[in-house]
């Protein structure tokens, strides 16, 4: 018996039936680079979970040794500076990605009917990758991961009603104490990948059931044009290569950017001291300078509006085309929050308070 | 057993109505049962990950009610190593005159620090100002109408106590 058939009364799947299976049919439009944006996300979240898994060799997550484990991934263990720098740009990166790719989804109007539940997906993802970029930051236990978990915390105390207990959850105790730490190393690690795997299926088994979204581009060329061309072309090879350059130039940048930028260590945490001038991550830059502008209350009960109002933004805006068949407004909506966005962390990024 | 034989038609819709009845039923004690096992087990899991017990807490000795005379101020450091400032702001000799006022504050839990030129508290994190007495001025606490948080002080006869935390972080040790 040959070796192939060996395998294949064990693995009953005929190749030919498999490639049916995954190979979908891709519009030609996908061939434009910034359709690839969704896969960019997808190729981070596995860099992050090797390079997460190899640090995870090394971290431990207490206050007392968290600092000196990082310290020593850092300084001692072989290739532990290059790592650690993929995983922090890795997570620059994705979060950059993840963005580019919603507003990709948004403008292309991606989200309407019938895909509304993929895009409520992508935004419980967008709130998981915001997460674990925060719990992330925290595991260092220098002096700005301690006091951005401070806050952090205290943002969801001050959301009414349920606050309190949230804040107690996520600490582990009324203020951040000794068994704050591996909390967030669990739900970094574990709890928060675990649910983004989970979610990163149903959102491309969704894609794949719905095929991705066909564009009437408009007809200048004429319907001759169309017949001429086809539209479509094959996922394997074609697309697949595309992805295959995309992750290849990924890997690059992010080997380039963890060498020439390394990931560095500020002081070690100290309960005692906020440092005079205190910033959260990037990504957290629109919301630090909403805080800055009125009472914690009013700050968090807008910013969960905005993120209510994004998660069912394809019901209101399928309401909204209904009523104005002729309307624009979900374009000049996501204009206006793209600008408010930019202009915030653009604010913030300039001073120092 | 009767179930054995062929069942007669007049009896036969009541014989089905039966088993459905007694096919569904188990269905649901099972399901029922089942739900209820693993709700007991999420809520065992849930009550695991909330906290065991509050932050503990403890009356201290403080000084004595004379140490301090109207308008002076001194800083105590307390059990966990915070810096609490206490001054005397009346001559009732009651603990009413005392303030120990926290650096924690009230927006979202940074330490103040005080800024002898503006004669101000400020908080780096938010832009939070507040006067000598605590009361907020500026920023997101003025906003909310909130004051640097007070140590609660009790007087003992001649000795004040003061009611703070105990626990630490591990960064202390």
């Amino acid at each position: 018996m040959s070796l192939g058939a060996w395998f294949k009364e064990r693995v009953p799947i005929d190749p030919g039936q498999l490639r049916e299976m995954t190979n979908e049919p891709v519009p030609n439009h996908i061939k434009a680079w910034w359709w690839c944006l969704g896969g960019t996300p997808a190729y981070l979240f596995v860099v992050q979970i090797v390079t997460g898994i190899l640090l995870a060799f090394y971290y431990e997550a207490s206050p007392v040794t968290a600092y000196e484990s990082v310290r020593y991934i850092t300084d001692e263990a072989a290739f532990g500076w290059f790592l650690r720098g993929l995983h922090k740009w890795g997570a620059t990166l994705m979060i950059a990605a993840v963005v580019l790719h919603q507003m990709r989804v948004y403008f292309t109007g991606a989200y309407r009917r019938p895909r509304e539940l993929n895009w409520m997906i992508g935004m419980v993802l967008l709130v998981c990758t915001l997460m674990i970029g925060f719990t992330g930051y925290s595991l260092v236990y220098e002096q700005l991961s301690f006091w951005g978990a401070t806050v952090g915390a205290n943002i969801a105390d001050s959301v009414p009603v349920v606050g309190g207990f949230s804040k107690e959850l996520l600490l582990g105790g009324e203020t951040y104490n000794d068994r704050t730490l591996s909390r967030f190393f669990m739900l970094h690690a574990a709890v928060l990948p675990g649910i983004m795997i989970l979610l990163l299926i149903v959102h491309v088994t969704l894609i794949r059931l719905h095929g991705v979204t066909e564009f009437e581009f408009e007809k200048k060329k004429g319907a001759a044009t169309d017949a001429e061309k086809p539209r479509f072309f094959n996922f394997f090879p074609d697309h697949a290569m595309t992805e295959l350059i995309v992750g290849l130039v990924l890997m690059i940048l992010l080997a380039t950017l963890a060498t020439a930028l390394p990931a560095t260590m500020g002081p070690k945490a100290d309960p005692l001291i906020t440092p005079e001038v205190i910033k959260p991550e990037w990504f957290f830059y629109v919301a630090f300078r909403w805080l800055k502008l009125m009472s914690a209350t009013a700050a968090v009960l807008s910013m969960g509006f905005v993120f209510f109002l994004m998660f069912v933004w394809p019901f209101f805006d399928g309401w909204i085309r209904k009523r104005w068949p002729a309307s624009e407004f979900s374009v000049w909506a996501g204009i206006f929050g793209v600008l408010a966005i930019v202009g915030l962390t653009v604010w913030e990024a300039a001073v120092a308070h | 057993m009767a179930t054995q034989e062929p069942v007669p038609e007049s009896e036969s819709a009541g014989e089905l109505d039966r088993r459905r009845f007694l096919a569904g039923g188990t269905t649901v004690a099972m399901a029922g049962g089942l739900a209820v096992a693993y709700g007991t087990c999420g809520a065992m899991g849930g009550r695991f990950l909330y906290p065991a017990r509050p932050a503990a807490r403890r009356w201290q000795f403080l000084a004595r009610v004379d140490a301090l005379a109207d308008g002076q101020a001194m800083t105590w450091k307390a059990p966990t190593g915070d810096p609490i400032v206490i001054a005397r702001r009346g001559t009732s000799g009651e603990a009413e005159d005392f303030v120990a006022l926290s650096s924690t504050c009230p927006h979202l839990g940074c330490q103040v620090h005080w800024e002898g030129h503006r004669n101000r508290f400020f908080c780096p994190c938010h832009n939070g100002v507040f006067d000598p007495a605590g009361v907020a001025t500026a920023g997101p606490p003025a906003q909310a109408g909130q004051a640097l948080m007070r140590f609660p002080l009790r007087r003992v006869g001649p000795l004040l106590f003061i009611e703070v935390t105990l626990e630490s972080l591990g960064s202390e040790a």
